[in-house]
């Protein structure tokens, strides 16, 4: 917006014709003497102007430490009471600028992963970055070693100042302790819980996780057969791992769910908390437990595998792929099948393959949304 | 769309931009007064408010679509609590746990749940480039979409409003974002680029005229041609620097800048292979570096004549941080590969090689490149780390410029991963303005 004058600079009885010489005078701001003002006979108070003032002045005082930043510092905002602080945002308490991986840190995951063949899961544990945080990061390296091949323009500069001005978690030293970059097991809260339920248990019978989360789902009470056997939460872990799909469900139709399974179960490194156990009750025997820990961990990673192989071998059955040489192109062919899945009830369902006879294309009408919903990678 | 986003600052509205106007207006953010002003009214203010900074480019009628009562959260677990315990000790009693008179459980965070009432916009594309530093406003980064510089798992996405699954890869053009985030052109540069584009055009036409004449002549050499305007560019840039502020640099900087060039000159003629003058840029660049690497090796035992003089040199170094300070150091490493060429390079101290090895690895990385449309050597704009942060939902590699968006963001307790310059006195009653059953 254009700067304006301010009206006490053209208070006068004469204004058109002082006007041409308030802009020259010297009363008016040095900001605002640049440029010349389209409202010589306007007598309004032109609040803009101060403010633009006011601005450029913290602008030029107490914001100038702002224009640039020192290298591995935060360069925020001053609180209220004039600290400066992790908040980039002095009105949000609740939000913080949380340090991100450092390079090195970030090649080192990538080499445990691909050239030291660790599971994520287990370098997850080591450095105490989330899982998917480490896939992640697998794949930008990745990314960036091919660009680099290729000779592909870098962002290196940009880099260099993001990580100055950002937060980082530093790799560390050869014989020093790898800070933990974020906490890794997190537990999502269940919609089910929101519930406040009134549930009344004798005193004499103990209320466990496993049970809590059945009252949550509407599950009727575990038989004491079955009760008894669990002697804590964890123990379900190992079945859960083999056979994901054995998770009871409860309620019909459209209201059917899987009972909410405690949260030993749920969390991202449930093999944790039966570490914690074992080393409990075998505090002497720490080779013991080292090795029932390697024991699980490669069950576990087994049993992953089986599924991950059995799934793509599904997906794979019903597609014959060709792949015509000298061909940039890989065709995936399927047969169609018609059920009440591909084409819906009706037959009629808009995921349905091809155009059919006597069915509109919907895409016309009010609320179709034609954005893409994903992009298969 | 029209932008009708402007930073005004008689409103006071605070825009997802890295704006001056925008810092002063965060800067001078109070919550709004409620004495004298009814729910209503106050729930009006704070949702007016949210909304200029959350998603202004988004209708209100689809941001009402969007919006979700439900807000994630986590819970951090501690495996050692919960191997200690089956939860029986925590329903034991009348339900609630036993607690014995000293005992008090952990003090227990309050989860932030409103502050994350705009959370379902962080999902979408433009906000998620924003976020991740590869452009200065959403509007920019909506325009980087539009345009077609931004790929999400490879494929060119058009539709800032695509909202991004768990798991989705997105690029932005490097050029784009260092335009974005780097600082503007001065009047020197731009004019700068207005006569090196007449030039190039003059040369092309020279050019196509000379190619009808003797295509068969110039095409055996085409590749050697090419190594050597590269180098030549290189070259080119040292001179660039001197043409630009002609006025401001003294003329001993002029003679230090002359004397790299030579060096550069001779350090590559000099070498046993006569081939690396025709080689690419990065071959140059990995040639030099070997070979400064093999003289270093060479010259150990030798004496450190110049001790002081690199010491002052490296305080000089370490002092010079400041966005300016990039063409000082790189002219400190002019002048010591001038001095080096001039001495044959036996006599340069290893902080020297240091300095000069540095100035080539900047040369290759931030060149000075007048065909760019951003300030060269690039460095990043003007109060853009008071907007530096990452939030945790995304893992960005800023050297190509991509990001992964892991996860939806989440509240836990003591925070909450929406972005917002809001505290819970807007929040809350924005959050409440957004309900189906208004509070």
């Amino acid at each position: 917006m254009a700067p304006r004058i301010q009206s006490r600079s053209v208070s006068n009885l004469l204004p058109y014709i002082t006007s041409s010489s308030s802009i020259t005078s010297s009363s008016i701001p040095s900001l605002c003497s640049s440029s010349q003002s389209s409202r010589y006979f306007s007598t309004t108070p032109a609040p803009q102007t101060k403010l633009r003032r006011q601005m450029f002045e913290w602008l030029s005082t107490q914001g100038s430490g702002l224009k640039h930043h020192t290298p591995g510092e935060t360069n925020y905002l001053r609180m209220a009471d004039g600290s400066q602080s992790n908040r980039p945002f002095p009105n949000n308490m609740t939000f913080i600028s949380e340090p991100v991986l450092s390079e090195e840190l970030r090649n080192e995951v990538y080499f445990r992963v691909k050239e030291q063949k660790k599971s994520p899961r287990a370098v997850s544990v080591e450095l105490g970055i989330d899982m998917n945080r480490i896939a992640a990061v697998v794949r930008l390296v990745e990314l960036e070693r091919r660009q680099r091949d290729k000779g592909k323009p870098l962002a290196l500069p940009y880099a260099r100042a993001v990580h100055e001005m950002v937060p980082t978690t530093p790799l560390a030293q050869a014989g020093e302790r790898q800070p933990y970059h974020e906490p890794i097991n997190d537990l999502p809260v269940h919609p089910l819980t929101g519930a406040q339920i009134f549930y009344p248990v004798p005193e004499s019978r103990p209320f466990t996780r496993v049970d809590a989360g059945r009252v949550f789902s509407g599950a009727p009470k575990l038989e004491k057969k079955v009760s008894d056997k669990i002697t804590h939460p964890s123990d379900l872990v190992d079945d859960l791992v083999q056979k994901p799909g054995s998770i009871e469900w409860v309620g019909k139709g459209d209201n059917a769910r899987q009972v909410l399974q405690p949260a030993d179960v749920r969390i991202p490194h449930p093999q944790l908390v039966q570490l914690a156990r074992d080393r409990a009750a075998f505090p002497e025997e720490r080779r013991t437990v080292t090795q029932r820990h390697t024991e699980r961990l490669e069950r576990q990673e087994k049993a992953e595998k089986e599924r991950a192989a059995r799934a793509a071998e599904r997906r794979n059955r019903n597609t014959e792929t060709i792949d015509p040489k000298d061909s940039r192109f890989s065709f995936r062919i399927k047969d169609a099948v018609v059920s009440e899945e591909t084409v819906g009830k009706n037959g009629r369902a808009p995921w349905a393959p091809g155009r059919r006879y006597g069915v509109p294309t919907n895409d016309r009408t009010r609320g179709t949304v034609k954005i893409p919903t994903r992009v298969n990678v | 769309m029209r932008n009708r986003a402007s930073n005004s600052l008689s409103k006071g509205k605070i825009r997802q931009s890295w704006s001056k106007y925008n810092l002063y207006n965060l800067q001078r953010l109070r919550s709004p007064a409620t004495a004298n002003r009814t729910f209503f009214q106050q729930k009006w203010s704070a949702k007016a408010l949210g909304r200029a900074y959350h998603g202004e480019q988004v209708r209100e009628g689809q941001w009402k679509r969007m919006f979700s009562k439900r807000i994630r959260s986590v819970i951090p677990m501690d495996t050692a609590d919960l191997a200690a315990d089956d939860g029986s000790k925590n329903s034991a009693g009348r339900g609630s746990g036993l607690q014995t008179q000293g005992e008090k459980g952990r003090p227990s965070r309050i989860i932030p749940f409103t502050q994350m009432a705009f959370a379902p916009l962080e999902r979408r594309l433009d906000v998620a480039i924003f976020r991740s530093l590869f452009a200065s406003s959403t509007r920019q980064a909506r325009q980087f979409v539009i345009h077609g510089a931004v790929t999400v798992n490879g494929q060119k996405m058009r539709h800032p409003s695509y909202l991004l699954n768990p798991g989705d890869l997105f690029q932005v053009d490097p050029d784009r974002v260092m335009f974005a985030t780097g600082a503007a052109k001065t009047k020197f540069e731009r004019r700068e680029t207005r006569q090196l584009k007449q030039k190039d055009e003059e040369d092309a036409e020279g050019d196509s005229e000379a190619k009808s004449e003797d295509a068969a002549e110039t095409k055996p050499d085409a590749e050697k041609e090419d190594g050597r305007d590269t180098l030549k560019a290189l070259m080119a840039q040292a001179k660039n620097i001197m043409s630009t502020d002609k006025e401001i640099l003294p003329a001993k900087r002029k003679q230090e800048l002359r004397g790299f060039q030579k060096a550069v000159r001779r350090v590559l003629s000099r070498s046993g292979t006569s081939t690396i003058l025709t080689d690419n840029l990065e071959a140059q660049f990995s040639e030099l570096t070997l070979m400064l690497n093999a003289k270093r090796a060479e010259k150990k035992p030798a004496k450190q004549t110049k001790q002081a003089k690199t010491d002052a040199e490296d305080s000089n170094a370490a002092t010079s941080v400041e966005s300016e300070a990039a063409s000082d150091k790189l002219s400190e490493a002019f002048q010591a590969a001038a001095e080096g060429a001039d001495v044959d390079a036996s006599e340069l101290t290893d902080e020297e090689f240091e300095v000069l090895k540095r100035a080539l690895t900047q040369m290759r990385d931030n060149p000075i490149d007048n065909s760019k449309p951003y300030a060269t050597p690039w460095r990043p704009r003007d109060f853009m780390s008071a907007f530096a942060f990452i939030p945790r939902y995304l893992e960005v590699n800023q050297n190509i410029c991509a990001a992964v968006y892991l996860r939806h963001p989440v509240a836990r307790p003591g925070s909450a991963e929406v972005p917002t310059p809001f505290g819970e006195s807007i929040s809350t009653p924005a959050y409440g303005w957004y309900l189906k059953r208004r509070w």
